[in-house]
């Protein structure tokens, strides 16, 4: 087994190419996760644009896209002629707060098996629903408070 | 500046049109793919716009306004044609030297180490290397040329997954040293969207669409709902339907922000979904869609 | 979206110096290296042999131009033992050395590129295809001229006892064109039309195939035919013409008009009739001459010849012209690549 040698960022980027989620996204989403899990933390360095196009070979414009969209999220920051490194932290949820969450979860759940909703239908539903969530929540975020007149009609039954 | 312009482009074989009425304009620093059928005329296009062939009507200018063939055009682009053809008898030494020989500029510490890296010996024939290396190796002396437009026709057409890979990771590390820009033609859709931020369609010798892929991503959803209504569908242009006993799927020029019709459900579209669909629809691109909200139309012929 | 910068270098396309012509001078011997060598193999090859025969050659006929006495049987046996038939056999293998070198060295040159697909990678080089095709083709014109051309040389050194005893006509059809310049400019030109069938052809052995049948209905006319009308052939009465002369044409005339061959025939079967008598130990038989006994019945005998003086004009006539077709050709081929290509 070859272990690759590091080339100095503490992460290295992989890609699903079967998950449908575009790849700009998809390395917004690791870095995210990274922080989340403690692999990074400010002041580490991003893996360099070359690097990620060499081992991915992924358009550079993407990588840049990318960097750019966790720049607008405030999560990094480029250094002219260094690179791009690694600003805040994603606010922890607490640990109380999880417990909650997963209670409500549950509750949910049960209602929708009493519903008659079998495994595959009820990750599509919440699928089709989270999508829709953070779709409003990014149009409304990058148009301000006037918009959001997106309807409610996105959820049928899968 | 753009990379590859061509107005009312046209190429006639006896009286045959490979390519007709073409006029599009690939912007520098993108990778453009050039996607289409066989037979669509990718090939006649990429000729026409290394110097390989003269338009029979219109005309075709490169990196910025230079005649395509002219030696300005020449020097600044580098061209690998479909299979890699490269002197079989020569040595990669030797053809380092040859390229070294017929160009103004040429970078060979580069195309050594670039070899070196690759393990391609110098010595050995060209011949006898691998259909993987010999890809390589057609790349590494295109790229030592130092080009600012890297043109390949095919380029992983015949390369198995590893090569295919690394040969892409070679070009688009170019694409960060040095700011090559990239036109690349392929009838194989499935691994683009990873590569390509510019397309231009191309079906029967006639340019369908163009447009940065994001913008196109960005400006068509595909439409799930009930078969029965699918046909009162009129908000926006339909570019493809989908249709089974009871559901249809809608592919239709739309943004996020448009309103989705009740009872039906709205999602992105994948780049080969967008292309497939335009592909089985040659008269979808012609048509001009009507300017409503603020998104933006792709064009099917750039202004 | 932000797109890589292009980033910029310095601006020297305003001007561009376009790349120098004697790079092509290694781009051509690597890429025919193998085509020139079988040339050099071949001439060097028939060079050895005219070498070694043309020193045997040469003692003899000095021996036997030293012999004494000269009117001697054995002197005269020395002189007529060096005409064998060596000097033909080379002469006609040597027919086919121009052709085979213009064909081989010439009809790869476009064609093989065309064939094979390199011509993709080959004109799309910094260098310019049109330049490509004329720094080879001129190149390999040279080369291959230049070789011939001292192989002429070789062989009429080889070929001079031939000639200095009358045994050989300097206009002989094999030999003209194996000396002076024409081998060289038939060499030039059977590589030229070689180039530019690979071009039209586009595939290297039908291209070789086309030059050498091309080549060989040239040659054949000019043997035939054509040369011998480059200068008006002079024309005499005479019938002692010196031996070296080439005889073109010999015709009867009565009465200011010219007699058919089987009139000159019927007419002689008398001459046969009347020299047919029965030798008895006491006729005296008068040899008479067939023509002496035309002219003696009132037929004017008339010779059409060119004089071994003329064979320098000719030379240069027929040089010069092949010359011209060879640059013709290249330059037709150089347009087409410069117009066609794919």
């Amino acid at each position: 087994m070859t272990i690759d040698k590091g080339n100095g960022a503490p992460i290295e980027f992989r890609l699903d190419a079967a998950s449908g989620v575009p790849t700009y996204l998809q390395l917004v989403h690791q870095v995210e996760h990274a922080l989340r899990l403690g692999y990074l933390k400010p002041g580490d360095q991003l893996p360099k644009v070359r690097d990620v196009v060499a081992s991915l070979a992924i358009n550079p414009n993407t990588v840049l896209k990318a960097y750019k969209e966790l720049e607008v999220k405030g999560l990094a920051a480029g250094r002219p002629g260094q690179g791009t490194f690694v600003q805040a932290t994603l606010s922890q949820v607490a640990l109380p707060e999880l417990t909650v969450l997963r209670r409500s979860l549950s509750g949910w759940l049960a209602t929708a098996d009493g519903a008659g909703l079998d495994e595959n239908g009820i990750i599509a539903l919440f699928t089709s629903a989270l999508r829709d969530f953070y779709e409003r929540r990014r149009e409304s975020s990058t148009r301000g408070p006037a918009s959001d007149g997106a309807s409610d009609g996105a959820e049928g039954a899968a | 500046m753009n990379m590859i312009e061509a107005s009312g482009l046209g190429k006639r074989y006896g009286s045959t049109w490979a390519l007709r009425e073409c006029t599009l304009a690939i912007p520098a620093g993108h990778v453009t793919a050039l996607v289409g059928p066989n037979g669509a005329g990718k090939t006649t296009l990429l000729n026409l716009a290394v110097g390989l062939a003269e338009p029979s009507a219109g005309q075709v200018s490169v990196l910025g306004g230079r005649p395509a063939g002219s030696p300005a055009a020449l020097d600044g682009i580098a061209f690998v044609a479909q299979d890699m053809p490269v002197y079989k008898n020569l040595s990669a030494a030797d053809l380092l030297h040859l390229t070294r020989n017929l160009n103004r500029r040429f970078d060979r510490p580069y195309a050594e180490a670039r070899l070196a890296d690759l393990g391609i010996p110098l010595k050995r024939k060209a011949g006898r290397l691998s259909g993987g290396q010999q890809a390589q190796l057609a790349l590494t002396l295109a790229l030592a040329r130092r080009p600012r437009l890297l043109v390949l026709d095919e380029p992983v057409a015949m390369l198995d997954p590893v090569a295919r890979h690394d040969f892409m990771a070679l070009v688009l590390t170019a694409m960060v040293d040095d700011g090559v820009s990239v036109v690349l033609s392929s009838h194989v859709l499935a691994e683009l969207e990873r590569v390509a931020d510019y397309l231009v369609l191309l079906s029967h010798g006639r340019v369908q669409m163009t447009g940065e892929v994001e913008d196109l991503l960005a400006t068509h959803r595909m439409l799930t709902g009930p078969a029965a209504e699918a046909d009162r569908y009129t908000e926006r242009p339909v570019v493809h339907a989908g249709r089974a006993e009871a559901q249809a799927h809608l592919l239709v020029r739309a943004g996020v922000d448009d309103p989705v019709p009740p009872g039906w459900e709205a999602h992105p579209v994948s780049l080969e979904e967008l292309a497939l669909a335009y592909l089985r629809e040659p008269g979808a691109g012609a048509r001009p869609g009507p300017a409503r909200g603020r998104h933006a139309q792709p064009t099917g012929v750039t202004k | 979206m932000t797109a890589l910068t292009v980033l910029g270098r310095p601006d020297q396309d305003a001007r561009l110096r376009p790349v120098p012509w004697r790079r092509m001078a290694w781009v051509t011997w690597r890429q025919h290296r193998f085509a020139l060598g079988g040339m050099a193999a071949l001439l060097g090859g028939l060079a050895l042999y005219l070498l070694l025969a043309g020193l045997h050659l040469h003692q003899a006929y000095a021996a036997a131009t030293a012999c004494r006495p000269v009117s001697s049987d054995v002197c005269a046996m020395m002189l007529s033992n060096i005409n064998g038939p060596a000097a033909e056999i080379i002469a006609v293998l040597l027919q086919a050395v121009p052709a085979m070198i213009g064909a081989f060295v010439g009809g790869p040159v476009l064609a093989r590129e065309l064939e094979t697909g390199t011509f993709r990678y080959a004109w799309t080089q910094g260098f310019g295809r049109w330049r490509w095709t004329l720094g080879k083709l001129v190149l390999l014109a040279i080369t291959v001229t230049a070789a011939a051309g001292a192989f002429s040389v070789l062989f009429s050194w080889y070929y001079q006892p031939y000639l200095a005893d009358g045994w050989q006509i300097p206009f002989g059809p094999l030999v003209f064109g194996l000396r002076g310049v024409a081998f060289a400019a038939w060499t030039l030109a059977a590589f030229a039309i070689a180039a530019l069938a690979g071009m039209l052809i586009r595939r290297a052995v039908p291209a070789i195939a086309a030059t050498l049948a091309v080549y060989t209905g040239l040659a054949l006319a000019v043997d035939l035919n054509l040369r011998q009308h480059y200068i008006t052939p002079l024309v005499t009465h005479s019938t002692n013409l010196p031996g070296s002369v080439w005889i073109i044409g010999h015709w009867y005339t009565k009465d200011g008009r010219l007699v058919s061959q089987s009139a000159i025939s019927q007419e002689l079967r008398g001459y046969h009739g009347a020299s047919a008598t029965r030798v008895g130990p006491n006729t005296v038989r008068t040899v008479v001459d067939p023509i002496q006994y035309l002219t003696q019945h009132g037929y004017m005998n008339w010779t059409s010849y060119q004089p071994a003086s003329r064979f320098w004009p000719f030379q240069w006539i027929e040089g010069g012209w092949l010359l011209a077709l060879s640059v013709l050709a290249i330059a037709a081929t150089v347009w087409l690549v410069r117009r066609r290509a794919a």
